[in-house]
């Protein structure tokens, strides 16, 4: 009934059928989105089936450019940008889930300050963010002081241009992005539920393991959703911070069709990132699928 | 359950540790988000050498913002930037508007399914691809790079996130609201501008700005479509990079974020007052 109510499907006289209306709003955006988004994509996968010949391409059907894309240094860049993309965002999560679990649970009425603190960097340029963190990653800089000050580290730190400074880069890009889906189910969760948990008996550790992760796994998959993806085609932080070495996917794409003008290789490389992607949203799709089938 | 009931005062300090313990890590993590943040508008007063950005702080100087202003490149991406944020922003303010509406008030449950299976399509192909995708469409047909061939680029994301958004406030709708303005003789069109407006206008509007501030920040897919004559400013950063960055770099980008932070915190005022008559009225 709530369903019917949502939809607008509630029965009515009046509204036995589409309007003209309804129409245009679903078919305006639809055009537009098949214009500038749809017919591109399209392109990109007829490319990857022609033949290159420098900065053209002549149409038709061969395996050639998965081939070349699937071997040597393009596989390994492949494999590389998929490990790292799921390492990152695997660290991004562990990152985020105690900051979501405290604004959600402990903030209190800090809680609107919180989630704004948390979003403002979003509104400062991505790019010149990237470009502080050389300064404070690079020797004698502020990471380096203040790992010496805690003795956590002895010496100069050559952080810069390593895998290390990549994933530093990456958590901190996607760090927000990270906590938002995660305080929304957390934040659903009823408290007298895990109180419930605690006078059956629960220790606090169990009461999370038992009531709050599983509750929480469509805000987990949705953070996993909307970090791992965008970072399998990430081409700036690894260029700003991973130095010449550890060329990822994204960087790889954009100098096939830059530099090399090979669009037809370009192509299938960027058709092997979105069947990585599809594979993330259908892993994805069956974790929370899990999660619907308990709840039910 | 003994344990905790025999030993209350080591169940309260194991809570007191944990809440301790997550504090310490939201503040770590506060700090984390805005270092950067911190450094950018600190290096903004950096006097660098030779005119170039360093990683070890020269000296105070406030030179670099006169500086900024005069470098006529920069100032030209940033104008670029702001025409191309403000129309692409238009776009997916009306698009995504409509398509929000639509995704929970078409009539048809195969359309809302569709319509919806494209929204996140929309949300999760990377940049790069949907870049150099643009890149190889506008070249096989033969359109011109340009301002609109730009905007019309970086609007899709955009369109998604202000639909997610205006989905999220459509859900909420009454739909007896606009029955009863059709039984009381309310056209379609009049019931759309009257009641569904109204109500969906904040979203709309936060999607609206969202979009802006996305549109005004997008480097990778800007980055396969600029020009020369078409150059915004993340992607002219990006562009100085390779000579190493001037501090005016940074006081640029400073004024830019306080511009956004002054223009988000001004809409957040607005939509507090626009919502407390209401408040006051039903109390």
């Amino acid at each position: 009934m709530t369903s019917a109510n949502k939809t607008g499907q509630t029965p009515s006289k009046r509204a036995p059928s589409a309007r003209v209306s309804d129409h245009l709003f679903a078919a305006i955006p639809t055009i537009w989105l098949a214009l500038f988004f749809l017919a591109p994509l399209g392109f990109t996968v007829v490319y990857s089936f022609g033949n290159s010949l420098f900065g053209a391409v002549e149409l038709g059907f061969t395996l050639k450019n998965y081939q070349t894309a699937l071997s040597g240094f393009y596989l390994t860049t492949f494999l590389r940008t998929v490990q790292f993309a799921v390492t990152a965002s695997a660290l991004c999560l562990v990152v985020a889930f105690p900051v979501a679990y405290f604004i959600a649970r402990k903030a209190g009425r800090f809680r609107t300050l919180a989630l704004v603190l948390i979003l403002i960097p979003y509104f400062s340029s991505f790019l010149v963010r990237v470009m502080s963190w050389q300064i404070l990653l690079a020797r004698g800089g502020v990471v380096e002081v203040i790992l010496n000050f805690l003795h956590l580290h002895d010496g100069p730190l050559d952080l810069l241009d390593t895998k290390t400074a990549v994933f530093i880069g990456m958590v901190y890009a996607y760090l927000p992005i990270a906590i938002v889906p995660l305080f929304v189910v957390l934040d659903r969760i009823p408290g007298p539920l895990l109180e419930a948990s605690r006078d059956l008996g629960a220790s606090r550790f169990q009461t999370f393991w038992a009531v709050t992760l599983p509750l929480a796994r469509p805000g987990i998959a949705t953070a996993v959703l909307l970090t791992a993806v965008p970072m399998l085609g990430e081409m700036v932080i690894p260029k700003l911070l991973g130095g010449s070495r550890g060329v990822l996917m994204g960087q790889a794409i954009s100098s096939q069709y830059l530099q090399s003008q090979n669009y037809a290789l370009g192509s299938a490389m960027a058709v092997l990132v979105l069947i990585a992607v599809a594979v993330v949203v259908a892993a994805l799709a069956r974790l929370t699928k899990g999660f619907a089938e308990v709840s039910a | 359950m003994s344990a905790r009931a025999a030993s209350p005062g080591q169940g309260d300090f194991r809570r007191r540790a944990t809440d301790a313990g997550l504090s310490v890590w939201f503040v770590l993590a506060i700090l984390f988000l805005f270092a950067p943040i911190a450094v950018s508008i600190l290096y903004s007063f950096n006097l660098g050498v030779v005119g170039k950005q360093t990683s070890h702080f020269t000296g105070w100087t406030l030179e670099w913002y006169p500086a900024a202003w005069n470098d006529l490149a920069l100032r030209r991406s940033v104008q670029t930037s702001l025409y191309v944020a403000f129309w692409a922003a238009l776009i997916a303010l009306a698009m995504g508007a409509s398509l929000g509406y639509a995704l929970v008030r078409h009539p048809s449950p195969r359309v809302r399914r569709w319509l919806s299976g494209l929204t996140y399509i929309l949300l999760i192909v990377p940049e790069v691809v949907i870049g150099v995708s643009l890149l190889l469409f506008y070249a096989v047909t033969g359109v011109p790079l340009g301002a609109a061939t730009l905007i019309a680029g970086i609007t899709p994301a955009a369109i998604a996130v202000t639909a997610l958004i205006v989905r999220a406030r459509a859900l909420t709708l009454d739909p007896r609201l606009e029955e009863a303005a059709a039984d009381l003789g309310s056209t379609r069109l009049k019931t759309l501008w009257f009641i569904v407006l109204p109500q969906l206008l904040p979203a709309i509007l936060a999607g609206g700005l969202m979009s802006y501030a996305f549109c005004f920040d997008n480097l990778v897919v800007a980055a396969f479509l600029t020009t020369p004559a078409v150059n915004t400013l993340p992607v002219y950063l990006y562009g100085s990079l390779q000579y190493g960055p001037a501090p005016s770099v940074y006081a640029a980008a400073t004024v830019v974020f306080l511009f956004t932070v002054t223009l988000l915190g001004l809409a957040a005022l607005c939509f507090r007052l626009s919502r407390k008559p209401g408040r006051t009225g039903a109390s």
